[in-house]
């Protein structure tokens, strides 16, 4: 049931993101619907859960909006999410104040990732700037923020019914 | 054994999976142009139709408003645009004349006539949605005659080249892609160099590499493919000359402005067929 709903997830943040990049292309660029759903995995499911959410949501990232080479997305997202897993299994993150220090720190890990990896295996990307980088960790972390609290509310709905 | 691997799943799972990627990435990177692994095409081919459906609805919901829109100040338009026009004819009647006598002066020097491009028109699905890839979705593919490496233009430029193909839809690589590249040539001196995308990021401008430092280029020329890169074919527009750099040993960069509204694409041109070869002796002139 948890990897249906994951899949349904991450079908969801393609289309959201094919909407956005139509619609606002700007923003499109800012927001990673992607890495939403693996932190959220990660907070909720574990390091297992993380990853291989990681995995799934970094590959369709890469295939549909990523370069000629594929797979960095699909990294970054693996390690990112396990580690949230980890981190989560560790640490009280349950609440807005952590969660949304997850989410930034998430942000930064996937960019420093994927820049790092493509350099590693000489892949040119475009360098992105520490204001660009700011406004795309302040952006996942806002939304993020509001749709785990929309989703653990209907999750608690659900539960109470 | 069977206790350690039952304790240590999620991390046996990571290093496996860690790996995995890393051989699918060299194997990429060993075999540059070699196509798209199974998993990519699958994946593409998997989810394309959905990205499609909802390209789609937003076109349809975009055209519905601007053609609301769009209604008031059709009066003043339509009188602008019958302006424009007669510019235009008077225009049209100049080139049709220069067009005729090139010609003649073409069957004069036993130059080849220029073959018409034969294009499908395609809608943009998707647009530069992660910032370390310049690249765009497309809602025409395989089926629909496009290829790996056909050049993708717009009426005002060159914007890429195809590289990955379903058989509904195709993923184009922007020029302005940090790996995408195509040969040029500057119209008024035919001074050939290489643009890419700029160093500079989020300038959206390109740079002209291989230029001669002795070569005769200002600012303002126009940049024509060249067609020896054999993906595009010659004479598309890719821009106009920013300004020039000081001489680096043998040669200078020169920026160029590209002429194609990468931000604002919503419809292209795939190039149908491969582009002809250019002959030796063009080549080496």
């Amino acid at each position: 049931v948890k990897a249906v709903w994951t899949g349904l997830a991450i079908v969801i943040a393609l289309l959201l993101h094919t909407a956005l990049s139509q619609i606002a292309p700007h923003q499109a660029r800012v927001l990673d619907p992607f890495l939403l759903i693996l932190v959220y995995c990660g907070l909720t499911g574990g390091e297992t859960h993380g990853m291989l959410a990681g995995v799934a949501a970094g590959w369709v990232q890469d295939v549909h909006f990523g370069g000629t080479v594929v797979g960095f997305s699909g990294l970054a997202k693996l390690l990112v999410g396990f580690g949230v897993g980890v981190a989560a299994a560790r640490f009280l993150l349950a609440g807005p104040v952590p969660r949304l220090l997850v989410l930034v720190v998430a942000t930064l890990v996937d960019a420093l990732l994927i820049s790092r990896l493509a350099a590693v295996f000489d892949v040119a990307t475009e360098e992105l700037a520490p204001r660009a980088l700011l406004a795309r960790a302040v952006a996942n972390a806002l939304v993020g923020l509001l749709l785990f609290e929309f989703v653990d509310r209907r999750l608690r709905g659900e539960r109470r019914t | 054994v069977a206790k350690v691997i039952d304790t240590r799943k999620g991390r046996l799972l990571l290093v496996a999976l860690v790996f995995a990627h890393l051989v699918v990435i060299s194997r990429q990177v060993d075999a540059p142009g070699g196509g798209a692994t199974l998993l990519e095409h699958a994946i593409f081919v998997m989810f394309s139709p959905f990205q499609r459906l909802v390209a789609g609805g937003v076109h349809g919901i975009r055209s519905a408003w601007t053609g609301y829109v769009d209604l008031r100040g059709v009066r003043e338009e339509n009188r602008v645009l019958r302006d424009r026009l007669r510019e235009v004819e008077t225009l049209l009647q100049e080139r049709q004349h220069a067009a005729g006598e090139a010609a003649r002066l073409r069957v004069v020097l036993g130059l080849r006539e220029v073959l018409p491009l034969e294009t499908i028109v395609a809608e943009v699905v998707t647009r530069d949605a992660v910032p370390w890839f310049r690249s765009l979705t497309l809602d025409k593919g395989r089926e629909d005659g496009v290829l790996l490496n056909a050049a993708v233009i717009s009426p005002s430029g060159v914007v890429g080249r195809v590289v990955e193909v379903a058989p509904h839809a195709a993923k184009v690589q922007l020029l302005l892609d940090r790996n995408g590249a195509a040969g040029v040539v500057t119209e008024r001196r035919r001074v050939t160099g290489v643009v890419m995308a700029s160093p500079d990021a989020g300038t959206g401008d390109l740079v002209m590499k291989y230029v001669s430092a002795l070569a005769d280029v200002a600012v303002g020329d126009v940049v024509v493919t060249s067609g020896f890169d054999r993906i595009f074919p010659k004479g598309l527009v890719v821009g106009r000359i920013r300004s020039v750099g000081a001489p680096s040993g043998l040669f200078r960069e020169v920026y160029v402005t590209p002429s194609a509204r990468f931000d604002q694409l919503e419809q292209v041109l795939v190039l149908k067929g491969t582009t002809p070869e250019p002959a030796f002796d063009e080549a080496v002139q």
